[in-house]
């Protein structure tokens, strides 16, 4: 077995992942209602990630991957329903990123979602092809 | 700007990248066997510890006794801080004019001071014994889900960070982002048309930290309710972990309230809505969302220092608490009428009078499972065979404060004294006499009563009863000039009062202020004290070799969690050697 172990299984009461949950969580806060682009996009990639990770970790998911698509669907999906609801549709223009305060933070969760989506997507099929 | 966004993208994208790689350095994700229980059988990797070392320790633990130990130092940290604001204040008032403060700072110091105290010392301080003890008391290996609960705690350094974040942000930014000027109420419209970043910095913040109680109160339920012992049932449950149950239970009805309540205000400031102006719903509005919160927020922190008081007092006057079951039956009492109660804080608004009677007649109904404890407690001791050791002698000192804190609580209930004293030092001193008096009384008692167990060492006792005594006159001299100031007619809130001799006699209320700061001196020495005798002793103090060490099976007392001391005092010895002390102990447990 060339397989190393990894930290949460040498050592039965830890994990890596809950402080990343918790800096995720609050990086995305940060940067969802301060209005700070990136600080959302990588606070929620970040956030995303370390759920996917911990579910897996604890074994409530056997892979990462399909968890990361799901979030990053969901938080596309709902950003984008606020949007639709709660915008004229003269706002969906792309001078507008960086202008209206929310399409510009909606945006950025529908970007963090789409990455995760991409994200989920390659990990996937990189594992499928290597095995 | 753009460069701006430049930099901090950039910024984020290296985060990204650099713990990206420190996960994959750490961690082999290939190598999850689905719900580990144990070792695996891969031969050289045999799982003898269960912890890594240094502060990875630290920062990736999810044993209860270790995040209740975060938790612990988190808390006294934040205690700390909140008590240089609060020394800052009580100096600024010695003299009418200000003796060291611009208005501006005054307001954000006390601003910060409430949020600090109530939000990261009283929820996390309790959080630290409830997370040590209760999977002690009750019989459980952890608690129900061990990363749930360290990602609660793992939110609340963050937290810290933004709640305080004005005060670092204010120099670096040529005073564009500046701490908030809100008072711990937030109170619209104040609170919307102050348009300071560090307001949003600091309501995240709030939020953030109300996100972490509730996952702390999930967890807690769950594991009181699944992760019992067999032979822990309803009927012989210990009190304090009754009162956690009642306390999380409050913090699920009434911290995910606050959240919300704080994006509606977040998004107001930022995103121009209307939930508290008075086009939409009205600055009202925010009064009643946040009281509704806030009422039970305070029994949030006064219930789990009661069934603290409950547990340590009987162990000290060698007799069973008397009448548990009432103990038990009033906590719920509690629970529940706590969310009756809110619109007293209220009642010179100019809400409807029939309104304003009804939650006079509940606030005054409060009172009365409050009473039921108190007398408890004092039955508790009558004819004990007391002993006056410094967990007793702050546990003592609880009722003690507590009764002036709930009578004036209750005067304050009834609407026409309420009309003359609201918003004036009284209520200031109210609530003090009750978190200072008696939540952090019964802090100190559980740190002084426990110190054996989490530390493996004792106190110093002449320490430990100079803290009492400091702390148990520095509260009452500066908390009782500030009853004496509220009726004089003091207003609270202000950085100064150089006013007309027709509101209030300046010379007496100046004497007052004078008496409260002497006072809050004494408790500063006084807390001085705790912190050398604590880290000291935890250093350098005697190592208990006795699993007893307050002589608790005299009287039958011996609780769970000095049995597990016992137990785990019993391997080391064994097994010799400090560094085997934690495999040992665990070893029999890691392969069920
Ligand atoms: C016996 C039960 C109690 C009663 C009847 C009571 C009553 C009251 C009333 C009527 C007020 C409003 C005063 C005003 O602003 O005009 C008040 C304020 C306050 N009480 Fe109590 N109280 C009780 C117990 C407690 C406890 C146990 C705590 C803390 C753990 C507490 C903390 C506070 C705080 C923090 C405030 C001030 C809020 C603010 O305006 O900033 N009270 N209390
Ligand atoms: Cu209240």
């Amino acid at each position: 077995m060339e397989e190393q172990p990894g930290l949460s299984d040498q050592y039965r009461m830890s994990s890596p992942w809950p402080v990343f949950v918790a800096l995720g969580l609050a990086l995305s806060e940060i940067g969802v209602f301060i209005g700070l682009f990136p600080v959302a996009v990588f606070g929620l990639i970040l956030f995303g990630g370390s759920v996917a990770g911990i579910l897996t970790e604890s074994g409530y998911a056997t892979r990462p991957w399909p968890t990361l698509v799901g979030i990053g669907v969901l938080l596309a999906v709902l950003a984008a329903l606020v949007a639709v609801l709660q915008l004229p549709t003269s706002a969906f223009t792309l001078a507008n990123v960086g202008e209206g305060p929310l399409f510009t933070r909606l945006v950025a969760v529908v970007v963090a979602g789409a990455v995760m989506v991409a994200m989920g997507g390659a990990g996937s099929v990189a594992e499928q092809t290597k095995v | 700007m753009a460069a701006g966004d430049l930099v901090l993208t950039g910024l984020m994208a290296v985060l990204l990248v650099g713990i990206a790689a420190l996960l994959t350095r750490i961690e082999n994700w290939r190598s999850y066997t689905p719900l580990a229980g144990g070792g695996t059988a891969t031969g050289e990797t045999v799982v003898h510890r269960e912890k890594p070392a240094g502060i990875v320790r630290w920062l990736t633990t999810v044993d209860h006794k270790d995040i209740g130990l975060l938790y612990g130092v988190y808390a006294v940290i934040a205690f700390a801080v909140g008590g240089i604001m609060a020394m800052l204040i009580r100096l600024q008032l010695v003299t009418p004019g200000g003796a060291l403060l611009g208005a501006n700072a005054y307001n954000s110091i006390l601003t910060s001071h409430g949020i600090t105290m109530l939000f990261l010392f009283g929820t996390p301080i309790i959080a630290a014994f409830a997370n040590y003890f209760i999977p002690l008391l009750i019989g459980a290996d952890d608690m129900a889900f061990p990363r749930i609960n360290a990602i609660a705690f793992w939110l609340l350094p963050p937290a810290a960070l933004l709640i305080w974040a004005g005060f670092f942000l204010a120099p670096v930014t040529e005073n564009m982002i500046e701490p908030a000027q809100t008072a711990w109420t937030m109170y619209t419209p104040l609170s919307v048309e102050q348009t300071n970043p560090g307001v949003d910095l600091m309501l995240l913040g709030l939020h953030l930290s109300g996100v972490a109680a509730t996952m702390g109160a999930i967890n807690f339920i769950a594991t009181v309710f699944t992760e019992r012992a067999e032979e822990v049932t309803w009927a012989n449950l210990d009190i304090f972990s009754w009162t956690i149950l009642t306390q999380s239970a409050l913090i699920l009805f009434a911290f995910p309230l606050l959240g919300s309540a704080i994006v509606m205000l977040l998004l107001d400031r930022n995103l121009a809505t209307t939930f508290f102006a008075v086009e939409g719903g009205g600055p009202l509005l925010w009064q009643h969302l946040f009281w509704f919160f806030g009422h039970p927020e305070v029994y949030i922190l006064v219930l789990p220092p009661m069934g603290l008081v409950s547990l340590i007092l009987p162990k000290f006057a060698g007799r069973k608490l008397f009448g548990f079951k009432f103990v038990v039956y009033s906590t719920l009492a509690i629970g529940v009428l706590s969310f009756g109660v809110w619109a007293h804080h209220m009642f010179s608004t100019g809400m409807d009078p029939r309104l304003r009677a009804s939650f006079m007649a509940v606030s005054l109904a409060i009172a009365i499972p409050s009473a039921v404890k108190t007398f408890n407690w004092i039955t508790t001791m009558w004819n004990g065979r007391l002993r006056l050791t410094s967990p007793m002698l702050f546990c003592i000192g609880f009722i003690s404060n507590f009764i002036i804190g709930g009578v004036t609580g209750v005067f304050l209930a009834a609407i026409p004294v309420d009309l003359v004293l609201h918003d004036t030092y009284y209520v200031v001193g109210h609530f003090h006499y009750i978190v200072m008096g008696a939540i952090g009384f019964a802090a100190f008692a559980g740190i002084y009563y426990w110190f054996p167990v989490f530390t493996g060492r004792m106190y110093q006792r002449t320490l430990g009863k100079a803290h009492f005594w400091l702390s148990m006159i520095g509260t009452n001299v500066t908390f009782f000039a500030m009853l004496a100031l509220g009726y004089l007619g003091m207003p609270r809130r202000y950085a100064t009062y150089q006013f007309d001799g027709a509101i209030a006699p300046l010379a007496q209320v100046q004497t007052y202020h004078l008496l409260a700061t002497v006072g809050a001196v004494l408790l500063f020495v006084g807390q001085l004290i705790f912190v050398w005798n604590v880290v000291q002793s935890w250093l350098e103090g005697p190592k208990v070799e006795d699993g007893d060490p307050w002589d608790l099976e005299r009287d039958g007392m011996l609780d769970r969690e000095f049995q597990w001391f016992d137990r785990k005092l019993e391997t080391a010895v064994t097994d010799g050697g400090e560094d085997e002390e934690q495999s040992a102990l665990t070893g029999a447990r890691s392969d069920d």
